[in-house]
């Protein structure tokens, strides 16, 4: 043959060689090698060799090679075909095995649980969201008018649009199939001598028309029968007349007046975005908004308030009806510079849950807090799946005699894959039962947690109790991966040899990883509420600045503050009495913008109080005078030293007689000077403040009590009560109870942090258990061994807890950095402005807390270990 | 319907039948490469042999080794009993259906 001493390309014979391992392919390489030579024949050697490339490649991936490979990797009588008889026998070999190793088994079942609590609850919270708004309708033609403005600073994404828009809308654009307009409101109902504070919405006429809300009586199409008219929930109707039948009743609701009830409204679902106990004609509110007309400034076009729903005849008419509406700014428009506002559609659908937006109308359920929630839930989740992976490959050892004779009778690599998964499946379902127990018990402190728990229904239905099944099956998948993958792997010969594979150092490091990992996961919850915890006592400890003992604030609720003060100065135990409009320390009040000539306003916090107030609570005057008990004190204002900074005068006396405007064009002179004091909460900084005299903004009065028998100072306080404020509840609260209430908040911190780092420190314990009863159990006859050769408990119990101890620091070493900058860093410093600073204490204590549970976890097992006797060790040697 | 066979399998089967007792892959190939006047690969053929293996319709036996193709034996093939019935039943199917549309598909006019 001429040829003889070309030869096809080895390389490719190579690579199919590797790939069929001992798969017999003589007959194809032999085909593939006689194809060449007779393509030689009438071919360039480099077209040949082309096509012998081609030739391989197409054996590699044929049927063919894999279906050899098959035969070749098992027994002759073994069977790739799933049959129930083989499932039957994992179901008995999984419950033998579980049922014999019950202390694995209890750690397992016990591990996972409590990593998928927490999951479980946000799957019934997402299963829930998922239900939003699906009872409308039209829910896939309604659609939402957004509003976004960018000032190139900040990009602000609006819920609300103007309600221009809508007018325009209604008359301009054809193709919309309606339009509706929607205000908020909230008032109060006067029930009597008191009042109910309710919430609802001014709605057009065609509202019901447009959203499916249930009529239990009145008209559809006509829901108003004047502009006086007003729907009602049974809720809030229930909470007004009890059982008696609301329709036709006339209620009186407080800046609107009187109304006639004329329908009744279904109670509104749980998953609607939009929440209301009343509805309102729309018309109303035009006629409110005309009489009132206030426009507030810097709001050329209010867009903050209204609400533009609309109804399309389908997806097609969206750009349009965008357009058009991003048509409307430039004729209406006559902005600032670098101020850009655009509109958009929003699908009802994609309101709750959706993005984040700025004036939501009913409950906010953001992608970002949901985003935040699942990551927690994953921190929690994942390690409890780790635990498993390592604890069944450790424990590796008991079952390679099994799995090394299932290969050796003809088991495949995908049946033992799916033993272990069956295997870990049974677990996972096994622990969603103490799961489901955790997540019934813990659901109700979460939604007392959550904001907008109103909104959200976490009892199981049919679909979240399914979704929790195959959540465990995912759960069982996962966890169970790796390990089924590893025992899959195994070759039978060293299975039966029982040698536990060479890797042996790499799985090790995964192993060491991952307690690594949870421990410093854990540490960095339990960081989390040592920090709140202690934020929380340094806020109730702080110095005000101001006298917060032995003071009682008394709701005026709108009783006229003179004889209030009249009857309660004739009470011995009251040493002294003001009047304020707000409580200072617990939260920002309100704000005004005072004016200086030629300069730009400065935003400064206010409060309204009287002649006392300075004097009852202990504030320093550092110049000027205060307040007299007469009206001309209405033009006068005493400010703080911040204030003072910043109107730029030099020193307090500077600042006497000065006069400004505030409210738009209220004169004003200083006439005193106090030191600074906190007049808002810990979050925000101290600011310009000042202090007002108006008696007509009073809502508090401050009593000041000495006294030994507080019950009896109190019922005479209400008694004096009774007699000015014709029929109110008397509603009194000692200040410092106050001021700690509004640090409650930290509170919810803690219970979250907290539950969060129970969560984790129990799955990085029950984890680490499990390593160390292994451990400790291969180890019995080294213990006995030194034992015998005169080692002492102690010094047994060192060796065999050392190994973990050092996993443990190398976490802390690891965690305490990364969770200082958390918390000192991204918590504390943006969160609250004065705050404590981190320290060494801080950090000893997170410390001692994770060492002494996480020696106490191994300590249990070791010391044990050490005090065996050895006979009971070396006996079968 | 049992013991289908596609049009490509019903190529190889008849092939295989075709070339008697010296039906080996390279000789297979060439004679559908020849008759269908197509390049089919190698993977591809071994695949259809594979699947007619699997359903019993072929066996195959290894040869004696040969020096043209490295030392490397040839793999023979031949139809089973099963096979020659399903490539009668194919028969007998089209058969049946030419005979019925005999009229239409006359290629005088």
């Amino acid at each position: 043959m001429k040829n003889k001493d070309i030869h096809p390309p080895r390389l490719a014979e190579k690579i199919l060689l590797w790939y069929c391992g001992h798969a017999v392919i003589e007959d194809l390489l032999g085909d593939s090698q006689e194809l060449f030579y007779r393509d030689l024949e009438h071919m360039r050697p480099w077209r040949a060799r082309m096509n012998y490339w081609k030739h391989i490649l197409s054996l590699l991936v044929s049927y063919s090679v894999e279906r050899r490979k098959k035969k070749a990797a098992y027994h002759y009588l073994s069977s790739g075909t799933f049959s129930p008889a083989m499932f039957k026998n994992y179901l008995t070999i999984a419950a033998r095995n579980l049922i014999k190793h019950k202390f694995f088994t209890i750690l397992n079942v016990l591990g996972l649980a409590i990593g998928m609590s927490i999951s479980l609850l946000l799957i019934a919270m997402l299963s829930f969201l998922w239900t939003y708004d699906n009872f409308h309708e039209n829910k896939d033609r309604i659609y939402r008018v957004i509003t976004k403005v960018d000032d190139q600073r900040k990009l602000r994404e609006f819920a609300t649009a103007p309600n221009v828009l809508a007018d325009k809308l209604h008359n301009e654009m054809t193709g919309i199939d309606a339009v509706v307009r929607i205000n908020k409101l909230s008032g109060n109902i006067v029930v009597g001598a008191s009042e109910i504070p309710i919430h609802g919405y001014f709605v057009d006429d065609n509202f019901l028309e447009v959203f499916s809300f249930p009529l239990v009586k009145g008209n559809r199409s006509k829901p108003f029968a004047s502009q006086n008219s007003v729907l009602i929930t049974p809720k809030a109707a229930a909470k007004l007349f009890r059982d008696a039948d609301p329709v036709g009743k006339v209620i009186e609701l407080t800046g609107v007046g009187p109304l006639e009830i004329s329908g009744l409204l279904q109670d509104i679902p749980k998953n609607s975005h939009m929440q209301f106990e009343i509805l309102l004609p729309y018309q109303k509110w035009i006629t409110l908004e005309q009489n009132s007309a206030t426009v507030v400034e810097g709001d050329l076009w209010p867009y903050r308030k209204s609400y533009t729903y609309l109804l399309l005849p389908g997806t097609s008419v969206i750009d349009k009806v965008e357009q058009f509406l991003n048509q409307i700014p430039k004729s209406f428009y006559t902005m600032k510079e670098n101020y850009s506002v655009w509109f958009e559609l929003q699908a009802l659908m994609d309101i709750a849950p959706g993005p984040d937006l700025n004036n939501q109308i009913g409950p906010d359920w953001g992608y970002a807090p949901l985003a935040i929630f699942t990551l927690l839930t994953l921190l929690i989740l994942l390690p409890a799946c780790f635990n498993y992976a390592n604890i069944s490959i450790s424990r590796a050892l008991n079952r390679m005699k099994e799995i090394g004779l299932r290969k050796t009778m003809g088991g495949q690599r995908s049946q033992i894959f799916t033993q272990f998964i069956t295997e870990t499946v049974i677990i996972t379902l096994i622990a969603l039962f103490f799961s489901y127990y955790i997540f019934v018990m813990v659901r109700g402190e979460f939604l007392s947690m959550i904001v907008g728990a109103d909104s959200l229904d976490l009892s199981p239905t049919l679909i979240t109790i399914s979704c929790f099944v195959l959540f465990a099956l995912l759960v069982g998948f996962v966890a169970g991966f790796i390990p089924a993958v590893y025992f899959s792997k195994l070759n039978p010969i060293e299975a039966l040899k029982s040698k536990p594979i060479g890797k042996g150092i790499a799985k090790l490091n995964f192993r060491k990883v991952l307690i690594v990992f949870q421990f410093a996961l854990s540490l960095g919850f339990i960081m989390g509420v040592v920090v709140v915890l202690n934020q929380y006592r340094y806020s109730l400890n702080y110095d005000f600045g101001f006298d917060q003992e032995n003071i009682i604030d008394v709701e005026l609720q709108g009783v006229d503050p003179q004889p209030f003060k009249n009857e309660f100065s004739k009470l011995s135990p009251i040493q002294s009495l003001s009047m304020s409009s707000g409580i200072i320390g617990t939260s920002s009040g309100q704000n005004t913008w005072l004016k200086a000539e030629a300069e730009d306003s400065i935003e400064v916090a206010q409060m309204f109080v009287d002649d006392k107030y300075i004097s009852n609570m202990v504030l320093e005057l550092l110049a000027g005078e205060n307040f007299i008990d007469d009206p001309v004190s209405k033009n006068h204002v005493i400010i703080n030293e911040v204030f003072l900074k910043s109107l730029q005068l030099p020193d307090a006396a500077a600042a006497i007689n000065k006069t400004y405007t505030v409210d738009g064009n209220k004169e004003i002179t200083i006439i005193g000077v106090v030191k600074d004091f906190h007049y808002a909460d810990l979050q925000t900084p101290i600011q310009s403040f000042f202090f007002r005299y108006d008696p007509t903004q009073f809502n508090f009065a401050n009593v000041k009590v000495v006294s030994d028998d507080m019950s009896s100072t109190l019922s005479a306080m209400e008694s004096s009560w009774d007699k000015v404020a014709g029929g109110k509840k008397f509603m009194a609260r000692f200040f410092d109870d106050e001021i700690k209430e509004a640090y409650s908040v930290y509170f919810s911190m803690i219970k979250i942090c907290g539950f969060l780092g129970l969560l984790a420190i129990s799955i990085s314990c029950l984890g680490l258990l499990g390593m160390v009863v292994f451990t400790v159990e291969n180890r019995m006859k080294e213990v006995g061994v030194r034992k015998v050769m005169g080692a002492t408990a102690w010094s047994i119990t060192v060796v065999l807890s050392r190994d973990f101890v050092k996993l443990m620091i190398i976490a802390a070493v690891i965690a305490i950095p990364i969770a200082y900058v958390f918390f000192e860093k991204l918590y504390l410093e943006t969160q609250q402005f004065y705050h404590i600073n981190i320290g060494i204490v801080e950090i000893a204590i997170t410390l001692f807390i994770m060492l002494f549970l996480g020696l106490s976890t191994i300590l249990s097992q070791t010391i044990r270990a050490s005090r065996v006797n050895p006979v009971e060790t070396l006996r079968y040697e | 319907m049992k013991g289908y066979i596609g049009e490509f399998e019903e190529l190889v089967l008849l092939t295989i039948a075709s070339l008697q007792d010296q039906a080996y892959g390279i000789s297979i190939k060439e004679s559908i490469d020849a008759r269908t006047n197509r390049t089919i690969s190698l993977g591809a053929l071994h695949s259809t042999i594979s699947r007619l293996e699997e359903k019993r319709y072929l066996k195959s036996w290894l040869g004696e080794p040969t020096q043209e193709r490295g030392g490397r034996r040839k793999r023979y093939f031949e139809i089973t009993h099963e096979g020659k019935v399903a490539l009668h039943h194919m028969k007998a199917l089209r058969d049946d259906l030419w005979k019925l549309s005999k009229a239409t598909l006359s290629l005088s006019k």
